[in-house]
């Protein structure tokens, strides 16, 4: 599940709805494809199935004409042998009268060869020109078994010079030469001179049932057409597909077409022809059937084959019959395009409904998207239609309970917090005001305190007026401190907080006239400055408002003077890199505990202690700096090794003099 | 001795005027004023040979009254020293700005005054002439 999420991650697609839609499509395309793909093997198998056992029945119903062709000229050898005219003509010798007679029988049924023999097998007459006679047929296997009372039909292969006896013109018609095909397997022979036959032998038999002699016939299969021909009538009823036929039948003698309604290049009559090696082989040699698709003269075609076997039953050639694949893959490929069409169809529909489906997902999820996004912008006034009792809606209605609390707690804030600035600003006002009025008569007393201090208004008498001064001149300065700090913080926090940036020595301008001002202080707690790197110090120049400046300085090293250890020594120094110039007052004392460092800066900070409480301070000292020193880009932090000293860094920008 | 320099104070708050008054009597002697149209006045008069001026006034702010003691060529020449309150606390050398103001003067001396300090920059106002 995870997995999946990161895997969506990489994918190109923002939002929800486009996941969906994208999901949808995968599943249908995988399982349109599936089904597509196993659909149409299964309908292509079938359909070639189907074709197979087709072309079994043709061929099934291709023998049944054949043999019917067979036994019709059985019937007639049968019927004329029985007539007086035959019988008596036999028994009187009389060859003449037998050759009119039989000729006529011959031509009437379209039979190639007519001819009676002699009880011994001898040649009485003939009915074709030039009707020889005399010559023995008795080694003839039909003749042979015919003389034996026996009536026999079959295929027979008839050699050339028999064919001669029958007739010269059967010789002709016999005769066929190669016509070479890639497929075919060499043989030595390149023509065909012997004839093959539908052939029957009757007896001729007397009242008492003695032979008297035999009636053989038949017809010359080669290049006689009427049995293919109608099996293709028969069988496939002459259908035509683009032109060619659908189907073929062709009686091979051995492997050479004799007869066939297949056609070569030319149009013609594909005799001369001979069968594929791989048929040769199955059906000629091992006298099995072939029923599989094969390459007749130039289609493919979905074909059977069965030998043919003489009396013997040895096999003299082939009988075949083929259906045009063509229509089969034509049918296919339909199939195949409907599948696809389909699927596409399908894709389609999916496109549409997903569309639907996932806007109807993803709507109330992106009004809460929006919703949210008011939210984080600050707005609280919109509440998202709760549509559903789903996850989505339960989603949307405690989304919903959100936005009225966060609306009642954010109103509640503003009226909290609008209270609060009045109070602060009321708060600040007032501090201002008392601080201003203060400092006015502050500086009075601090100015008559000075002089009575020195003596400037006449010597102080005892002792004891010597100490009253100097505890009210202390006290006094405590507190014009304490305004001051007061007066920054009014300035700072008001907003009012103007930075008047120059490019100023840092030293002239912001630590002197301070050491100046603390002079007095310093001398009164015996403390000793010392100024670390003063030499670059004096050179340091930056962009700064002097007076802010003054007003760090004076925080630090105030602070420095009033909780460093008295008698003890303060270090101000400078330091500086490619990038910022750094300043830092450190002086001896008890230092701040590492846990405080940070705290120092916050307002109002005040480290709490036995030795704290008793020195006044206003807790602002260093947050007016710190405000002072980021409105300058600087940094400032503290640093302190506790128990020994307490350091106060700060930071400004290099800057670049002039920009 | 040709009698003793004067200087003349002006201050809206009297008591602060009294102490500088003292702080300066031991040297020079003492006038006053407590407004700035009064101390422009005063100014004009009695030509003092320094002046001590506040910039938080009534009638007249040490601003104004600065510009028209400076602008006037019968006062241009006399140096003024001015008082700075607590917040500006601002620049003695050469940055002499208050509230984006620029203003010149001789001197800055910034309040609560030193009256020692204060004595001390007259006196040493005085000696470059």
């Amino acid at each position: 599940m995870w997995e999946k999420i990161k895997f969506w991650g990489k994918w190109p697609f923002g939002t929800l709805r486009s996941k969906l839609v994208f999901s949808f499509l995968l599943i249908v395309l995988a399982g349109g494809l599936a089904s597509t793909i196993i659909g149409t093997e299964m309908v292509g198998n079938t359909i070639i199935a189907e074709a197979q056992k087709k072309v079994r029945h043709d061929l099934v119903s291709a023998w049944m004409i054949y043999n019917e062709k067979l036994n019709r000229i059985q019937d007639i050898l049968n019927l004329t042998a029985k007539r007086d005219l035959i019988i008596r003509g036999v028994m009187a010798g009389q060859a003449d009268l037998l050759q009119q007679e039989l000729e006529r029988v011959r031509i009437d049924y379209g039979l190639d060869v007519l001819t009676v023999v002699d009880r011994k097998g001898i040649v009485i007459a003939r009915t074709r020109p030039p009707y020889q006679a005399g010559d023995f047929q008795g080694n003839d296997e039909l003749v042979r078994r015919a003389l034996k009372k026996e009536v026999v039909t079959s295929t027979e292969i008839i050699p050339q010079e028999e064919l001669a006896k029958e007739g010269p013109e059967l010789v002709r018609q016999a005769y066929l030469e190669f016509v070479e095909t890639p497929k075919a397997k060499s043989r030595p022979e390149s023509k065909e001179t012997s004839g093959m036959m539908l052939k029957a032998a009757v007896p001729i038999l007397d009242i008492n049932g003695n032979v008297l002699g035999g009636l053989y016939g038949g017809t010359l299969l080669n290049r006689n057409y009427e049995i293919v021909d109608k099996i293709k009538d028969v069988v496939y009823r002459g259908e035509l597909y683009k032109g060619k036929e659908t189907g073929t039948a062709t009686i091979f003698q051995w492997d050479l077409r004799i007869s066939t309604n297949v056609k070569n290049q030319s149009g013609l009559r594909a005799i001369g022809t001979r069968v594929s090696r791989d048929v040769y082989d199955q059906v000629l040699e091992n006298g099995r059937s072939w029923v599989d698709r094969a390459f007749v003269v130039n289609d493919w075609y979905i074909t059977a084959y069965e030998p043919i076997r003489n009396l013997r039953g040895e096999i003299i050639g082939i009988l075949y019959v083929g259906t045009l694949e063509e229509p089969y893959n034509d049918l296919r490929r339909n199939v195949i395009y409907s599948f696809f069409g389909i699927a596409f169809l399908g894709l389609v529909v999916v496109l549409f409904l997903a569309y639907f489906i996932t806007r109807s997902i993803t709507r109330p999820i992106d009004n809460l998207m929006k919703a949210t996004e008011g939210i984080a912008g600050g707005d609280f006034s919109h509440e998202v239609p709760v549509e559903s009792g789903d996850e989505v809606g339960h989603l949307a209605a405690s989304f919903n309970r959100m936005v009225r609390t966060l609306r009642s707690t954010m109103e509640e804030l503003h009226v909290l917090n609008t209270k609060l600035q009045d109070l602060n600003r009321h708060y600040l006002e007032m501090v201002g005001f008392i601080t201003h009025e203060l400092n006015q008569p502050m500086g009075v007393l601090k100015g008559f305190l000075i002089m009575l201090h020195d003596g400037s208004l006449g010597p102080l008498t005892t002792s004891k007026q010597k100490q009253a001064v100097d505890t009210m001149l202390r006290n006094v300065n405590a507190l014009i401190n304490m305004i001051q700090k007061y007066l920054q913080l009014g300035r700072i926090e008001s907003g009012r907080m103007e930075i008047n940036k120059a490019w100023i020595p840092i030293f002239e301008e912001g630590l002197t006239p301070v050491l100046e001002d603390e002079k007095q202080q310093l001398e009164a707690r015996r403390m000793e400055v010392i100024l670390e790197n003063e030499e670059s110090f004096r050179r340091a120049e930056a962009e700064a408002d002097p007076v802010l400046l003054r007003i760090v300085f004076s925080n630090l090293i105030g602070n420095a003077v009033k909780y460093g250890k008295e008698g003890g020594k303060i270090w101000i120094g400078f330091r500086e890199d490619a990038e910022e110039l750094l300043f830092y007052v450190k002086n001896e004392g008890g230092g701040i505990p590492p846990d405080k460092l940070n705290l120092v800066f916050d307002k109002f900070a005040r480290l709490e202690g036995e030795l704290e409480r008793r020195r006044r301070g206003t807790g602002l000292g260093l947050f007016n700096a710190k405000q002072i020193v980021e409105k300058h880009g600087g940094r400032i932090w503290a640093e302190s090794e506790e128990g020994k000293n307490a350091n106060f860094l700060f930071t400004l920008p290099r800057g670049i003099k002039g920009s | 001795m040709e009698g003793r320099r004067k200087v003349l104070v002006i201050d809206d708050e009297p008591d602060l005027v009294e102490m500088i008054r003292m702080a300066l009597e031991r040297m020079f002697e003492v006038t006053t004023a407590f407004n700035g149209k009064e101390g422009v006045t005063k100014a004009r008069e009695e030509r003092p040979d320094v002046i001590v001026l506040d910039v938080m006034m009534p009638e007249k702010d040490g601003f104004t009254a600065c510009r028209e003691l400076k602008g006037d060529p019968s006062t241009a020449s006399i140096p003024i020293i001015i008082l700075t309150g607590v917040a500006e606390h601002f620049g003695r050398t050469k940055y002499h700005r208050m509230g984006g103001l620029e203003i010149e003067a001789e001197d800055f001396i910034p309040k609560p005054v030193d009256p020692n300090e204060l004595l001390r920059r007259v006196t040493a106002l005085l000696k470059k002439d």
